[in-house]
């Protein structure tokens, strides 16, 4: 397997298993997304703040905050982990950590879903061979109904206030971070990992619930922007389409349309990979849009999925486009610069087969002159270069 | 692991991260490539890639992945989401045999 030709098989590894957990945590949000549109739909109308306040209709939005949202979540979380059987304890289970804390439950509900399915699994092991003919239905039922209720109430009794506390700490470090002004310095962490196929893990796995209960509390939030936000990505593709090397250059316009009006990110990740250094400008450009929101005191009401200026427009509150489209705006520049500075605004890449231009990574970012060969950060580059990827597939 | 000949490949799977974004868009283009053969494409999360497939496509960053989670498939690695050559190498082996590793 891939054994044979990775130089990184610890790290390509860890890599897997990080994004395997962090795929299980977006996996009990992502199916649910049209829940999240429908709430967000209905808070940016309808609240006493949004485009058509509507006393009656508003009364959707709490409901379906604390208690659609996270059932939805428990429940495909257990869905996950036990298929039907796991999903309806799951969401039982869930209805325990709704109670027992006073915010959405979203933490809770991704703790509480593949827990209480994991037990209800367990115990059909337990008991598989062992119940007598015609009893199956029997023990089935009960046995689900019996653990998802223990579960509510040791919710309601125990882990709906820890997780309850452990989310408002949470919630009060990020707090923090905004106080402080340091919210801009998420982008390092966010964006790197962003192309190793981590966003939706840390979008809807991490970033996503503390925006929910913060836009529950003040209306909005700008967390929903901090990993979703199209612009570094354009700013990327940009550079790339004007800097980029010849060969790559037609597929752009397309993946532009896809990344900024589409909302699949996913599209400008391999640009990155080839070009590793890329990764500061998106960095840059990140944190550019988010010190953008911060200063203009933007955010969305709810989750933009996917990461489309449609989405972004759609969930942006009344009062909100100036600062929404600025930080798009500044992201996409900063980042095209960035980007098109360490492509030496095309001229590295006079040699034919600049496309897989290890020799080109630069000591120097800013350096417009011809590329100097750097002898020992290369390694990324081989590896995620397509003539690799091909021979990967050779072998693999 | 392993190889299958494109004459045999009745199901392709392409699988992302949560099956509903890049997955879905690069299936629709296969489909719409592989109209006219008996080849199914579908699109699912990496981790739940189902059993009858034959053929899986993704990500490069997702293959370690796909390779766990479908040990006994054949996993093929693209690159780039447009006109991945690795991509169009199943689409030539589908259309006129010729056989797939990854």
């Amino acid at each position: 397997m891939a054994m044979s030709y990775t130089p990184q098989v610890q790290g390509s590894g860890f890599k897997a298993q990080v994004q395997r957990i962090g795929g299980h945590l977006a996996g009990m949000v992502m199916p649910n997304i049209g829940a999240f549109i429908a709430w967000g739909l209905i808070t940016a109308l309808f609240i006493p703040t949004g485009w058509l306040p509507n006393e009656d209709f508003a009364k959707l939005v709490d409901p379906m905050i604390f208690s659609l949202l996270p059932i939805l979540i428990g429940y495909t979380g257990g869905r996950i982990v036990h298929g039907q059987r796991g999903a309806v304890v799951g969401a039982v289970a869930t209805v325990g950590m709704i109670v027992g804390a006073e915010i959405p439950m979203f933490l809770g509900a991704m703790i509480m879903g593949p827990a209480a399915a994991y037990l209800i699994k367990l115990f059909d092991k337990l008991v598989e061979d062992r119940i007598r003919p015609g009893f199956e239905m029997l023990v089935d039922n009960f046995s689900a109904g019996i653990v998802g209720g223990a579960m509510a109430l040791f919710g309601v009794w125990g882990a709906g206030p820890v997780v309850g506390r452990l989310s408002d700490w949470a919630g009060s470090g990020v707090d923090w971070l905004i106080g402080q002004n340091l919210l801009p310095v998420a982008s390092v962490l966010v964006e790197p990992a962003k192309v190793l196929f981590l966003n939706n893990a840390i979008n809807h796995g991490v970033l996503s619930p503390l925006a929910v209960a913060q836009a529950q509390e003040t209306g909005k939030s700008i967390l929903f922007m901090i990993e979703s936000n199209p612009g570094p990505g354009l700013g990327l593709l940009l550079a790339f389409f004007l800097f980029g090397p010849r060969s790559l250059r037609p597929s752009v316009p397309a993946a532009g349309i896809i990344h900024f009006l589409g909302g699949i990110h996913e599209i400008y990740f391999p640009y990155v990979l080839m070009k590793p250094r890329l990764i500061l400008a998106t960095i840059a450009g990140g944190a550019a849009g988010v010190g953008t929101f911060m200063v203009t005191g933007a955010g969305l009401v709810a989750t933009p999925s996917p990461g489309s200026i449609f989405a972004y427009a759609a969930v942006t509150p009344r009062g909100g486009w100036f600062g929404m489209v600025l930080g798009v705006l500044v992201a996409t520049v900063v980042s095209f610069v960035v980007a098109s500075a360490l492509l030496g605004f095309g001229k590295l890449n006079g040699e034919p087969k600049a496309d897989e231009d290890a020799a080109a990574e630069t000591d120097d970012p800013t350096s417009t002159g011809p590329a100097t060969a750097e002898p020992t950060t290369g390694t990324r580059d081989r590896e995620t270069s397509p003539a690799v990827a091909r021979s990967a597939t050779a072998e693999g | 692991m392993g190889s299958i000949n494109g004459k045999d490949i009745h199901k392709v799977v392409v699988a992302c991260d949560a099956g509903m974004g890049s997955s879905v868009m690069l299936a629709s283009q296969l489909r719409k490539q592989l109209k006219k053969f008996s080849v199914t494409v579908e699109h699912t999360p990496v981790n739940s890639i189902p059993g009858d497939a034959d053929v899986v496509i993704t990500h490069n960053g997702l293959a370690a992945r796909a390779r766990a989670a479908a040990p006994d498939k054949v996993v093929v690695p693209f690159q780039v989401f447009l006109g991945d050559p690795a991509v169009t190498a199943v689409v030539k082996a589908i259309e006129s045999g010729g056989e797939v590793s990854g």
